[in-house]
This record gives C-alpha cells, sequence and structure tokens, in this order.
C-alpha cells in the first residue's frame, strides 16, 4: 500500500442543492487560481505528524491532491424515463507523481490490499441514495425506499496495459439487503499522452432482495397506484456499453467525459414500474474537471 | 455532504497551522546522532519497460548496471553532503542483498512484517555501533494502470499518436537508529521540479532521444537525475539544510 495510500471520492449528489454545486465551482476557480503558478511544484510545505501509525507507512513525502467537479445527467431513478442533472464533488489524494490509475465510471471507491501490478484486489463500497415516492410522480403510492450502503470486494485483472477486466460484488445494508455484482471490461486505448479513451461492455447482476425494493410492486402498491402486482426477482439486471474520454491538458487541469447506458433485463425490464412508467433504457452522461496540485510533508 | 468533502481540506488546514514543535520528536532524534554510516544499493540494474499499446508478452528487461558506479557515486555524494554536520565513517555491506526486494503483493503481509531494512543494517553492516545509518535504497511506483516499475530504468511507452521514453531514478532514503534500529526517518526522492505531463513519484524524465541501454549519454542521464535530487531530498529529511 507504499503507493496505494490513496483514497477516491466521488459522492454523487442527485438532488442536491444547485448552491452546493455552485461553491463547489467557485471553491475550484478560487484554489485554481492561489496554484495557478504552482506548476508541478510543491505548493505548500506542512509538518510531518511527530508519529508514525504502527504498520503504516510514513506520511512523509510529495503528495498529490486533486479537486474537481463533475456534472452527471442520469435518470431520475432505477428505471425511469427521464433524467435529472446532478452535480460530483472530485476529490483525490495520492503520492506525488503517481499516475492516478484507470478508472471506469462505473468504479466505486476501493482499496487495494492486494496488487501484483496486473492483479488487484481488495474492499469496495458504494452509497446508493434513496427512492422518495414524493420527488417523482411515477412512483406515488410505491412508499419510500431508504438509502443502501453496499460493501464488498472488487477484482481487477489487466491482460495487457490497455485491456483491463474488473468485478464489484457488494451486500447491501438498508435501502435493501441483497447482492449486487458488478461486470465489465474496458479497452483503454492512450491516442498521445494526454488523451485516454477507453469503452467496454457491462454486465450487472442483482440477487432477489436487490431488485425487489426498487422493482416490486406488492398487493397494497399496486391498489394505490394502480399498477398489477409484481414479484421482481433476481437474476441478470442489466447489460450495457460505456465509453469515457480523458484529456490531460496539463499537469494541473484534466477533463474527462463519459457516457454509459444500460438495457435493464430480466424481472427489471418486466416490472411495471418501467413497462407502465419508466423505460429499459438507462442512460448516463457526465463531463467534469480536475485541478491538482503538489504538497509536501516533511 | 457537504461535510464529507471538507473533512480533508480541514485536516490539511488544522495540520498547516499546527505546530511545527511537531517536528522536535524527530528532529531530537537526529540531534543526538554524531557519527553515521552510508549505505547505497540502488544501482546494480537498469530495467527496461514498455507501456501503453504493447504486445501480450512485455515483461521488463534488465541489464546490469554495476560497472557504473552510482551507488559508489551516491555514497560519496551523500558523504560529501552530510559531512557538514555529521561524522561520515565508512562501512562495508553486501550491496546484492540490500538491492533485492521482498515485498509482498499483499499489504498486509508487508505490514506484519515490518521494515526489512532494520534487520539487515543490524546483521550486515559493519562496523555497528554507529549513532545512525543512511541507507538507500529503490523505490517502486505505479505507471500507466498497472505497470509497476522500480530503482533505475527506462519505460518506453506507445500511443496510437505518439510515443515516448521515460528515465527514472526512483530511490528512498532511511535514516536507522544505530542502538535500537528503529527508523528514525523515512522519505522517498520526489518527482524533479519541472512540470511534465508525465511524471513519476520520484526523479524521472522525459527523454527524446533513443539510447542503447549501454550508452555513456544514458549513464549521464541516470546520474544527472540522482545527483540534482540528492540536495533536495537530504534537505527534506533535515539531514542537510535547505539551499536558499
Amino acid at each position: 500500500m507504499k503507493h496505494a495510500v490513496e483514497a477516491a471520492l466521488r459522492f454523487p449528489t442527485r438532488g442536491a442543492p444547485r448552491t452546493f454545486f455552485a461553491a463547489t465551482l467557485a471553491a475550484l476557480s478560487v484554489t485554481a487560481a492561489v496554484f495557478d503558478r504552482a506548476s508541478a511544484q510543491t505548493a505548500f510545505t506542512l509538518p510531518a505528524p511527530p508519529f508514525e501509525l504502527p504498520l503504516l507507512p510514513p506520511a512523509s513525502g510529495n503528495w498529490t491532491v486533486m479537486i474537481g467537479a463533475e456534472g452527471r445527467y442520469r435518470p431520475d431513478f432505477a428505471g425511469a424515463n427521464h433524467s435529472l442533472f446532478s452535480p460530483v464533488p472530485i476529490f483525490s489524494i495520492r503520492r506525488a507523481g503517481s499516475v492516478d490509475r484507470f478508472r471506469s465510471p462505473r468504479d466505486n471507491p476501493s482499496i487495494a490490499l492486494i496488487d501484483f501490478g496486473d492483479l488487484r484486489a481488495g474492499p469496495a463500497g458504494k452509497f446508493v441514495s434513496s427512492r422518495k415516492a414524493s420527488s417523482h410522480s411515477e412512483l406515488n403510492g410505491l412508499g419510500d425506499v431508504k438509502s443502501a450502503f453496499e460493501l464488498g470486494g472488487f477484482i481487477e485483472y489487466f491482460f495487457v496495459d490497455w485491456f483491463r477486466v474488473r468485478n464489484e460484488t457488494r451486500q447491501g445494508f438498508g435501502g435493501h439487503q441483497g447482492v449486487v455484482s458488478d461486470f465489465s471490461a474496458d479497452f483503454i486505448v492512450p491516442v498521445t499522452r494526454a488523451i485516454t479513451v477507453s469503452a467496454g461492455p457491462r454486465f450487472t447482476w442483482q440477487s432477489t432482495k436487490a431488485v425487489s425494493p426498487y422493482f416490486g410492486v406488492d398487493t397494497v402498491q399496486a391498489m394505490a397506484t394502480g399498477l398489477p402486482a409484481f414479484d421482481a426477482r433476481g437474476g441478470a439486471h442489466s447489460a450495457g456499453v460505456g465509453a469515457q474520454v480523458k484529456y490531460r491538458i496539463n499537469p494541473q487541469w484534466e477533463v474527462h467525459s463519459y457516457i454509459e447506458y444500460d438495457r435493464l433485463l430480466g424481472d427489471a425490464a418486466k416490472s411495471p414500474l418501467v413497462t407502465a412508467r419508466g423505460s429499459v433504457n438507462q442512460t448516463t452522461v457526465g463531463i467534469g474537471a480536475s485541478y491538482s496540485f503538489d504538497f509536501k510533508i516533511r | 455532504m457537504v461535510i464529507l468533502f471538507c473533512i480533508p481540506i480541514a485536516i490539511l488546514a488544522v495540520l498547516s497551522t499546527g505546530a511545527h514543535a511537531l517536528f522536535e520528536t524527530r528532529d531530537a532524534k537526529l540531534k543526538s546522532v554524531k557519527t553515521v554510516g552510508i549505505v547505497s544499493a540502488i544501482g546494480d540494474q537498469f530495467t527496461l519497460t514498455k507501456a501503453g499499446l504493447t504486445g501480450p508478452n512485455n515483461s521488463p528487461r534488465t541489464v546490469p548496471i554495476a560497472s557504473w558506479g552510482l551507488d559508489d557515486l551516491i555514497v560519496q555524494q551523500v558523504a560529501e553532503a552530510l559531512s557538514i554536520r555529521f561524522q561520515v565513517q565508512p562501512v562495508t555491506y553486501p550491496r546484492a542483498t540490500f538491492a533485492t526486494p521482498q515485498e509482498s503483493a499483499m499489504t498486509a503481509v508487508n505490514l506484519v512484517r515490518g521494515d526489512r531494512f532494520k534487520k539487515l543494517v543490524q546483521t550486515e553492516v559493519s562496523p555497528q555501533g554507529l549513532d545512525a545509518y543512511i541507507v538507500i535504497t529503490k523505490a517502486k511506483a505505479n505507471f500507466s494502470g498497472n505497470r509497476k516499475v522500480e530503482g533505475v530504468g527506462l519505460i518506453a511507452y506507445s500511443a496510437v499518436l505518439e510515443s515516448f521514453r521515460l528515465l527514472h531514478a526512483l530511490y528512498e532514503i532511511r535514516v536507522v537508529d544505530g542502538k535500537t534500529f528503529d527508523i528514525i526517518e523515512k522519505f522517498a526522492a520526489g518527482p524533479l521540479d519541472e512540470a511534465s505531463s508525465v511524471r513519476l513519484p520520484g526523479p524521472s524524465l522525459v527523454i527524446d532521444a533513443s539510447f542503447d541501454e549501454r550508452d555513456e549519454n544514458l549513464r549521464r542521464a541516470i546520474v544527472d537525475l540522482v545527483i540534482r535530487s540528492l540536495p533536495n531530498t537530504l534537505s527534506d529529511m533535515h539531514l542537510v539544510n535547505r539551499k536558499p
């Protein structure tokens, strides 16, 4: 974990106030102005802590902080036929100069506890925001689904530098108690040293307990909504493709954009919520920018 | 959500305003050091790595470069820099033992195993009894997502529209207590100050020229990387005074 002392946080903030997004952009602008002259040089120096945590590498050294913001346009809820724009802050910290590892938009926060280079594995987690029936007319009568935390693990393997396969399997807590397993493959093509394009197929499997809260319609809900009762079961949940392009303008600035398309499968696609009021076609589009600067702990 | 976003910023702010007295523990240990020995073991091999758009058979290739005398040069340079503050004494050690990486791919194993150089200094360096030992060894870095590079070498990177070569001299320095064999300080040499679109977490340089691995210019370029990075690294470790 010497060079993997890295935390990448991308918090989806569906429905968050626009002021927050504005504040994020403002903070980004201010930081960019402050560190505009920093180039790749160290922006500031912090004192090293007087102690070292046992078993962990010392914090001394050069570090790179990345901050940014992303605008994400995605379905209002799983199965919806219209989308909503939401802001997502970007923050990561890593050893200076460490190349930011390839990340697909589907990758959730994870830490590689096993790292052979080509093969990496470790814990992974995801936050699934709540689904409020009052927020969308299509959901009237279905009731709310609480937020869920999904905790599990990931494993990824690079067959060659430009082809990666990854699986994340997570157990849900809270809004659903099911198991979700995401499979993805990405062809990662460096066009120049600054531009990288990646794309590949996706597939998701979900257990009944993961599908049911979002796509099932019980008798009470059926009476309240006019939808037929439906017992949603697990299985193949979705299949799709995704593509991403990243452009590193200079050592500090990077912009990226992506599109992810999923077609719901199985009982998720057959759910009355989807067939009568939603869509099996789920598309997410994102565009963002980030700024990196170095600091030193000594 | 805002709170989560602000936590890292708050930590940075607290640390930056935090007392410089925090240095005192580590500095106090260094103040009591009078005699030091220097161990260097980064210059036994030169690694050639292909990255980017490569074929399936792209394992790194190594070339022996002990004849370059890189470690002797480093010992000489470090001794010269430290002699202002410390009494530098010559030491003998099996260079190959210090140069052999034994890091596990499993983080937990490395954490439990601890720093192997403590034991090596205790058992393999002669004479014992100095106040501290300065140990310079290879550092590792990730490149191109899944590539791990270490020590001295060259990365040949291929993209669709261009290719380039990245020369690197990745090393880290430990200060090992000569009595307790605890690590007083450990620091990896950082990137050089030049802004570059491609960077490693250590001294590195994008080069356009094509080198043969036994080319004298290649040796000169590596020596230049090491010599330019050493003063800043030693200064960051509080071993020498910062240059104005």
